[in-house]
């Protein structure tokens, strides 16, 4: 089970009213390589992994629901005091048509998210790969995002982010490599 | 140096916001290196650390989670789980 704490992984300040800013972060949102495919993968992963690595993709599972949430007051910030025509500006119209001021798990584009941007395999090598460069394709989304952005407040929510796919790249790869070692110890007995 | 009320809040919800951090990255290290006495050591001090330093938020500003003990001065005080500002509202 999960319980709520009521405060984020790290602090989130926006400088101003930025929609234009918002909809490129829907990328890390409800897009292919963002937080909720993160979060959501993993957790369907963890089941079947071997009991070694569930706590690695336990973990880093949940932390993805705190980037997620992140990424929600980032875009919430930054739109909620919009008006119709500045979000029709920034390329908001289509969605303020459907969802006015609230969120949807849609990527930069506005294409809704779908259970196909994750994998599972039931083969933990070929799982945890997939991990691996669904963390290394975060990393170099969020560097793309700091580099359009010119608000320095979110840039620096960014930034950690960006450190935190490094962090978890790096689990992960340990992880391939204790289940490596695992596997090579069974052939010698 | 005179805090307003509100950035005393917020400087104390930053140590918790550092203090949990602390354990949510040793606790994923350790889960890959299960066998240094070092980081183990570490994570049980920071594990100390953050309880402490979440306990004095809670007792002026009521609980952070759904399973923290309300402090007595939060009941008399009227405190609701379901008060504002959540954490995007901030």
């Amino acid at each position: 089970m999960w319980v709520y704490e009521k405060k984020l992984l790290y602090p989130v300040e926006v400088g101003e009213c930025n929609p234009k800013l918002a909809r490129y972060l829907m990328e890390q949102y409800g897009g292919a390589d963002g937080e909720l495919a993160a979060a959501l993968r993993y957790m369907n992963q963890r089941y079947t992994v071997p009991t070694k690595v569930i706590g690695v993709l336990n973990d880093i599972a949940t932390e993805e629901f705190s980037h997620l949430e992140m990424l929600a007051t980032m875009i919430y910030k930054l739109t909620k005091d919009a008006t119709p025509e500045q979000l029709v500006e920034a390329g908001l119209g289509a969605h303020f048509a459907n969802h006015g001021h609230s969120l949807f798990y849609e990527n930069a584009a506005g294409v809704p998210w779908t259970a196909s941007y994750i994998q599972s395999k039931g083969d933990p090598i070929a799982d945890l790969y997939e991990d691996i460069a669904a963390e290394e394709k975060a990393r170099a989304t969020y560097q793309w995002l700091i580099d359009i952005s010119d608000d320095v407040l979110i840039n620096d929510s960014l930034r950690f982010l960006r450190e935190r796919e490094n962090i978890h790249s790096l689990r992960f790869r340990e992880s391939v490599e204790i289940l490596k070692d695992e596997r090579d110890r069974k052939k010698i007995f | 140096m005179n805090l307003s009320a509100f950035e005393e809040e917020r400087e104390m919800m930053l140590r918790v916001q550092e203090a949990d951090f602390v354990v949510v990255e040793l606790t994923l290290y350790t889960n890959t290196h299960p066998d240094e006495p070092e980081a183990l050591e570490q994570w049980r001090e920071a594990i100390k650390k953050a309880a402490q330093i979440r306990r004095q938020y809670e007792n002026r500003y009521g609980p952070l989670s759904l399973l923290s003990i309300p402090s007595e001065e939060a009941i008399e005080m009227g405190w609701r789980w379901n008060q504002a500002p959540w954490p995007w509202q901030r």
